[in-house]
Parts: structure tokens; C-alpha cells; sequence
């Protein structure tokens, strides 16, 4: 791999498996270096420990196995989370796994994810109101559409920009705009119905 | 009173689009500048939220490479599986063929049949009457003689 950045890696190279062909060994710090990124992703979007571990594995070997398909002209970042995306889209869609899912973790994922609050100092109102707001978030992402909801993560978790998310989602520019306008939208209503509840 | 921002402006703002005019009324206006703010808060937390969650030790990622590894790995092989298994079934399906009887029973039964057949045809064909006209010769036989000894007995002179 080469010293500066994640695009070397992929360079096709003269070795022991031939041109235009990566070997593991050149491939596994490509997994070392975005494993926590499209780890993080995934389970913004599938918020399942487990699926989003496995969805990681097969979202490096799906890059390993296409990686003579990739030519370099995109951020290999963007690269690997779109894949990520595909995956998590491919998950939801599986419906037989989506029953067997609700049937064992339920609402578990949410309030465990809830409960993750990295600021250990702060007050215990601030801890509870910041329960509350993630517990608010993750129930009008829920709601969204799994395309929404990966745009939303994106943009408000990965802070990625408008053109990265386009390119990762396979979505155009306008497309990813409408999607984040109706999930913070979701949000705000999902917010302002918990105010009004209490 | 209808002075307030709208739930989209609100929302157009959270997502960085720099509106002059609802910008202006966030400084002066504290009910829409808390709503704005709630939003924004609830965002920034689940950001936090979701980053403090993923969060996982060394051996957490150290393991996922391994897996990784691992996997690929076993991909490798999976083509050379397949081919094993092409290979033995083709071989199996050649040693069925080749050890197979060549006659089945129910083509015996259907041989002995014709061969049934054509001895009665042979036989009807070596027979000098045809079998339907077999009582008619016995009778004719049956007269020939009646004559025959008739004319013994006339030819023999009486004593």
C-alpha cells in the first residue's frame, strides 16, 4: 500500500497475483483504515450490532472480490460506503430476517443506542434530555424510508457532503436535498410531538 | 399570531441553507431561536449517540480483519468446491450409464409376445386348410372313408 492515502491502495500492481489484481495482504489495511466508518454507518442505518458487524464483512469482501472493477476516479472511501449503502438497502429488504429481527431484538437496539451518550461529565438533566433527543431521532428515523435514512446518516453523522452522499447513494443531487429536508422535517415534527406530549 | 418561523424554514436552516431573513429573526425571536436550537441539539446528540456506539476496542477490529481474512479465504475455495462437485457428479451419472442392464424385463415379455406371434403365423401359413375350414375336412375325411369302404365291400365277390 502506499503511504499517502487510501487511493494507493488500489493501484493495480505487478506482483504475486499478476497486474490489475490486489493482494490480500495490499488490501487488509484498506480494511483497517475504513472498518469503523462503514461500521458506524451500518448501524446508523440497520441498528443491529450484529448485522451491522457482518454487513462490514461482507461490504470488504464485496470490495475485495469487484476491487479490478474499481478505476480510482472516486474516493475509495465513497467507494466502500457505497457498497455499505447497498448492503444495508439489500438487508432491509430481506423480509423473513426483518421478522425474525422484531421478533428477538425489538426495541432493544433503539434504547441501547439511546443510552450511548459520550459525554461523561455532563449533568444528569443534560444526560436525560440528550436520552430523550436521540430516543426522538432514532424513532423518526425509523420511520423514514431506508434511502432517506441512509442520506440522513451521511449528511449528519459522517458529515458528508451534498456530492459525496449523491455519489455513495447513487442518487442525484436533488434527490439527496428532498431526502434530508423530509427527514429533518420528520424530526422536527417528531420533536415538537414530544413537547406537546409532555 | 402568525410571526413565527415555519416548521420548514426552521428545518431549511438546520440544514445550512443561509436564509437572510429567517437568520435575522433567530437573533430576535427566542421561541423560534429555542425550536431551531432544540432541533439542532437533537441532531448534534444523535450524532454523538451513534459515534459513542460504534465505538468498539482493539480486539473488536482486530477480529473483524480476521474474519475478513478468513472469509476471503473460504471464497477462494468456493470455485474449486463447485468444480469438485461438478466433476463427481458427472462421474457418477456415466458410472450409472455404463453399469446399467442393457435389456429391461418389460422387454422381454413384449419379445416372447412377438415371437408368439409369428410361430402362430408360421403355423397358420404351413397349414394346408386354413383352420376355418378344418371341420370341413374332417368331414370330407370323414365321407372319403365311408366311400372308400363301400366300394371294398362291392368289389369283394359274395359266397
Amino acid at each position: 500500500m502506499g503511504q499517502n492515502g487510501q487511493a494507493a491502495v488500489l493501484i493495480p500492481v505487478q506482483g504475486k497475483v499478476g497486474v490489475g489484481m490486489i493482494a490480500l495482504d495490499d488490501f487488509t489495511p484498506l480494511v483497517q483504515l475504513h472498518q469503523q466508518r462503514i461500521y458506524r454507518l451500518l448501524l446508523g442505518i440497520v441498528r443491529d450490532h450484529d448485522a451491522a458487524q457482518n454487513l462490514t464483512q461482507e461490504c470488504f469482501l464485496k470490495a475485495y472480490q469487484k476491487r479490478a472493477t474499481f478505476r480510482g476516479e472516486a474516493n475509495v472511501g465513497v467507494w466502500l460506503l457505497k457498497i455499505a449503502v447497498n448492503l444495508a438497502r439489500d438487508h432491509r429488504r430481506s423480509r423473513l430476517r426483518e421478522f425474525w429481527h422484531g421478533l428477538f431484538s425489538s426495541s432493544e437496539g433503539l434504547a441501547e443506542l439511546g443510552q450511548r451518550l459520550p459525554d461523561p461529565h455532563a449533568s444528569q438533566e443534560r444526560v436525560l434530555v440528550g436520552r430523550e433527543e436521540v430516543a426522538g431521532v432514532w424513532s423518526a428515523a425509523e420511520k423514514l424510508s431506508p434511502q432517506q435514512r441512509a442520506v440522513f446518516i451521511l449528511r449528519f453523522v459522517e458529515e458528508m457532503s451534498l456530492e459525496e452522499i449523491a455519489e455513495a447513494t447513487s442518487l442525484k443531487l436533488g434527490t439527496v436535498k428532498t431526502h434530508l429536508f423530509r427527514a429533518v422535517r420528520a424530526i422536527r415534527q417528531q420533536c415538537k410531538g414530544g413537547r406537546s406530549r409532555e | 399570531m402568525n410571526s413565527h418561523l415555519s416548521d420548514d424554514q426552521i428545518t431549511e436552516w438546520v440544514l445550512g441553507t443561509n436564509d437572510e431573513f429567517v437568520h435575522r429573526h433567530l437573533e430576535t425571536c427566542h421561541v423560534c431561536s429555542a425550536e431551531a436550537e432544540e432541533l439542532r441539539s437533537a441532531i448534534s446528540s444523535f450524532h454523538d449517540a451513534v459515534h459513542a456506539a460504534a465505538e468498539r476496542d482493539e480486539s473488536f477490529w482486530r477480529n473483524q480483519q480476521l474474519a475478513f481474512r478468513e472469509r476471503v479465504s473460504a471464497k477462494d475455495w468456493y470455485p474449486m468446491h463447485w468444480a469438485w462437485l461438478v466433476a463427481m457428479v458427472m462421474v457418477l451419472i456415466m458410472a450409472i450409464f455404463l453399469t446399467r442392464t442393457p435389456n429391461a424385463p418389460q422387454n422381454y415379455s413384449s419379445e416372447d409376445a412377438d415371437n408368439a406371434l409369428l410361430k402362430a403365423v408360421q403355423g397358420d401359413l404351413s397349414r394346408e386348410v386354413p383352420q376355418a375350414l378344418a371341420p370341413a375336412l374332417l368331414i370330407a375325411q370323414e365321407r372319403n372313408e365311408i366311400l372308400a369302404s363301400k366300394l371294398n365291400r362291392q368289389s369283394v365277390p359274395k359266397q
